[in-house]
């Protein structure tokens, strides 16, 4: 077992400052503000996590028509809680996270303007709990997309726009961070890919927050009666240039956590920085354009509008996505067999660290993304094919593979070894933390693959009563249907479960458990450490 | 010389470099891909019989909903449940309208033929979802979606909602029957089965089902 | 009480030796044809583009089946 001898720190410092340390692991100098900013937005995200899972039990129960659990008028209103808590809040105080992690961490430099960010922070917390008070208390049953007339209540505007601007905050000082470190040469040479890859992420964010603004802002304004009325064709428009780039964010985000736990793992080796950094830019000129594909089958614009912005814009980005989806698993494949697993055609996944909840995570994120999610959006989202798509179950099916089993796969994956390395403790039920990734991808793949299953008979989304008890007319769906929502509802308990294991190990290692001190690993508790295949390789020197 | 680095570790000197013949090879391949993916949308657009196009209007939502209306007293030829069932000419526009929470009216197409099928909205966002075809559209007040439609079989089908438009959203269903070439309608047999399956089934589970 | 453990990258850390840019540039020889120095990923991309031609064709197929819409 190789002992971890600290490395040199990559910049002697000309003046020592009291208010960093040096990563045991890394040798990087790690600023106390960095490290606080990191730890209070991860705690948020697990917060507004638990909010959404449970929300998700919910809602599984409803759509299956067997148990039917919350009555029409909670099953919308848990529906938008879900949704707002996952997609927004969960996602966007984590990648708050990564944000301060890619930056000040990797770069190992100061946070420009701290108190700035932390106003940000607390913006963001402060304008979270208001747009859940405004959900919970039934004063905003209009679902995430909130579209125009539906009408919620002002305060429920108001709290998304109060996190957007605390994120926008956070964003702009993580730009500032990067001029500081750049100034104060806190590193060589150009930032590493993974930072490079936030900066992509922080970029788009920018991009997103400014439509969100665009958006709701006047929304708001009609809210308190002070616009007369809002055009529903611009409503939608501009809603989803904010809503799709906000995944290109998570997508952007997602791909630099691959890079980021690839490292980590299995030590992948970078194959060519110009295709990884251009792939990355990629995403950034064509993702607010390409958020056409919503409005494939709107009546508000002309066919070519819809070809244009849904091809020449969004085939760049799904060229990009393609790109890193060879040059990550190749990644990964050179940095095996650069460390001897050099056997055979696939040696170096069969004998890489299955055990290691950091590379589980990173490959069915991949694989879960790129095979359901990518190639189910990318079809849905050609003008015509659209037309057999809209509006079904096959949507939420889609892009719970993209943001579920992907991006928030990836971000699971990389809290293992976030809690070790920034909060400093070890991993608690590490043998349940093992198994969590299986357990997630498991029941999201089965989630996923019913739902869109179930969506190519018409069955649709956003729908309380598939029976239609109430309706005027019969509506007799293939058998086939009801049992597809019973596998979704099984493939989502089963998910929420490992879900709600992760916020156990993440809050219990948090919060109650022991010290993670690299030098004393020989006193820790360490579980199922994988045995090297080969005689340790001499260590190296950078 | 190559300069083996990881993902968390800036590169040593210019990053700028060549890439090796497997990644072009990919990059070929998936831009290749992506011209595919372009080409079949204005491919279909000529050679395809499904577009989304229609012929696209500003309206208002009352004027909108009195022009349907109007269409309605024009060609009304019965009612089913207190709603109007209309059979537009062949060739004619025929105006539907979306509102919380019913499709009215209900229409009677003939199979082969085409109509403009106009959709619109009387107060909020609603889907037009067309059970068991399984085709969507956006259905927006203030826009005049116009679709060009030729139903291609016979049938009873159902105008299912599905975008979110309130409490009654589920039970939102209409109603458009297809009569066969010469007018006549028919049970649509697909359908006829899974009903009398479903029935036989409901009827060995529990008596007296509900409708 | 629970059982604690660190991951495997942080027990067992993947560090490269310190010739593996000789050992990497000699992989990336010029005999090495298409499949390069990542062959099994260079498998994994190709049965990915089957699985997305077959899902992408299949929907244009079901398309056709639907009314006439123009």
């Amino acid at each position: 077992m190789t002992t971890a001898t600290i490395p040199a720190a990559p910049r002697a410092a000309a003046v020592p400052r009291s208010d960093f340390r040096v990563c045991g692991t890394t040798g990087r100098r790690i600023f106390h503000d960095a490290e606080w900013l990191i730890r209070v937005n991860a705690v948020a995200s697990i917060v507004a996590l638990l909010i959404g899972v449970i929300a998700a039990v919910g809602l599984v129960l409803t759509r299956w028509p067997a148990v039917h659990l919350l009555p029409a008028q909670w099953f919308y209103r848990v529906l938008t809680v879900h949704g707002v808590s996952m997609l927004i809040f969960f996602i966007i105080f984590f990648e708050m996270a990564v944000l301060h992690f890619a930056g000040a961490v990797l770069l190992s430099s100061r946070i420009a303007a701290p108190k700035v960010a932390w106003a940000g922070t607390w913006t963001m917390v402060v304008g979270a709990v208001l747009t859940e008070i405004m959900m919970w208390s039934g004063k905003a049953d209009v679902l995430m997309t909130s579209y125009v007339p539906l009408k919620a209540h002002p305060l429920y505007y108001l709290g998304i726009i109060l996190f957007a601007v605390g994120a926008l905050v956070q964003t702009i000082i993580f730009f500032a961070t990067l001029v500081v470190a750049k100034r104060e040469k806190t590193y060589q040479g150009s930032v590493p890919l993974v930072t490079y890859g936030a900066i992509t992420a922080a970029i788009i964010a920018v991009i997103t927050l400014l439509h969100g603004a665009a958006i709701y802002v006047p929304t708001f304004l009609w809210s308190l009666g002070l616009i007369p009325a809002i055009d529903p064709q611009l409503y939608r428009m501009i809603w989803w240039a904010l809503g799709h780039s906000s995944q290109q964010i998570n997508v952007a985000a997602m791909v630099s956590i691959w890079y980021l736990l690839g490292a980590l793992t299995v030590g992948s080796v970078v194959l060519n920085e110009k295709i990884s950094r251009t792939a990355f830019v990629l995403y950034v000129l064509f993702i607010s354009m390409a958020s056409a594909h919503h409005l494939l089958v709107d009546p508000g614009f002309s066919p070519a509008w819809k070809v244009v912005n849904t091809s020449y814009f969004m085939y760049m980005a799904v060229l990009a996505s393609m790109l890193h989806g060879f040059t990550v698993p190749a990644s990964i494949e050179l940095g095996q067999r650069l460390r001897g697993f050099n056997q055979g055609m696939f040696g170096w996944l069969k004998r890489a660290p299955w055990g290691d909840p950091g590379f589980s995570a990173l490959i069915f994120s991949i694989v879960v993304f790129g095979f359901v999610g990518g190639i189910t959006g990318v079809t849905f989202g050609t003008e015509q094919i659209n037309i057999i798509a809209h509006n079904t179950l096959r949507v939420p099916g889609h892009f719970h593979a993209t943001v579920v089993a992907g991006t928030a796969m990836a971000f699971m994956g990389v809290t293992y070894y976030l809690i070790p390395l920034i909060f400093r403790k070890q991993i608690a039920f590490f043998r349940l933390a093992q198994w969590q990734p299986y357990l997630f991808a498991g029941g999201m793949l089965v989630f996923t693959m019913s739902m869109t299953f179930a969506g190519t008979f018409g069955a649709p989304r956003r729908h309380w009563d598939i029976g239609f008890a109430n309706a005027p007319f019969d509506v007799p769906y293939h058998p086939v249907v009801n049992v597809m929502l019973g596998f979704v509802a099984l493939g989502g308990l089963t998910a929420a479960f490992s879900v709600f294991s992760y916020i156990l190990i993440a809050v219990w290692s948090v919060f109650l458990g022991k010290p993670y001190a690299p030098g004393a690993l020989e006193h820790a508790e360490v579980r199922n450490p994988e045995r090297p295949r080969q005689p340790t390789p001499a260590l190296a020197g950078r | 010389m190559h300069d083996t680095h990881t993902g968390i570790d800036s590169p040593r000197g210019v990053w700028w470099k060549p890439a090796h013949k497997t990644e072009k090879l990919w990059l070929g391949i998936a831009f290749a891909w992506c011209m595919v993916l372009f080409a079949m949308m204005p491919f279909w657009h000529l050679k395809g019989g499904q577009n989304p196009s229609g012929i696209r209007r500003k309206v208002t939502p009352a004027a909108y909903y009195a022009r349907t209306q109007e269409f309605i007293k024009q060609y009304q030829v019965g009612a089913d449940r207190g709603m109007p069932i209309v059979e537009p000419p062949p060739g004619s526009d025929v105006y539907l309208t979306a509102l919380s929470f019913q499709w009215t009216p209900i229409l009677k197409l003939r199979k082969g033929a085409e109509y403009t099928l106009h959709l619109s909205a009387l107060d909020v966002n609603h889907g037009f979802n067309l059970y068991p075809v399984n085709v969507n559209f956006q259905v927006v007040p203030g826009y005049d979606y116009g679709l060009r439609v030729t139903p291609t079989e016979a049938g009873d089908f159902r105008i299912v909602c599905n975008e979110f438009c309130g409490i009654g959203h589920h039970a939102m269903v209409g109603r458009v029957i297809v009569t066969d070439e010469q007018g006549n309608e028919v049970a649509q047999a697909e359908r006829a089965q899974i009903l009398s399956a479903r029935d036989t089934h409901r009827d060995a589970a529990t008596p007296g089902a509900m409708p | 009480m629970p059982k604690y453990g660190i991951p495997n990258g942080l027990v067992n850390p993947p560090r490269h030796s310190p010739d593996v840019d000789e050992r990497n540039a000699a992989l990336h020889g010029p005999e090495r044809g298409y499949l390069g120095v990542t062959p099994g990923t260079v498998v994994l991309v190709f049965v990915f583009l089957a699985a997305f031609m077959l899902y992408f064709f299949t929907n244009w197929k079901l398309l056709s089946f639907v009314w006439k819409i123009g």
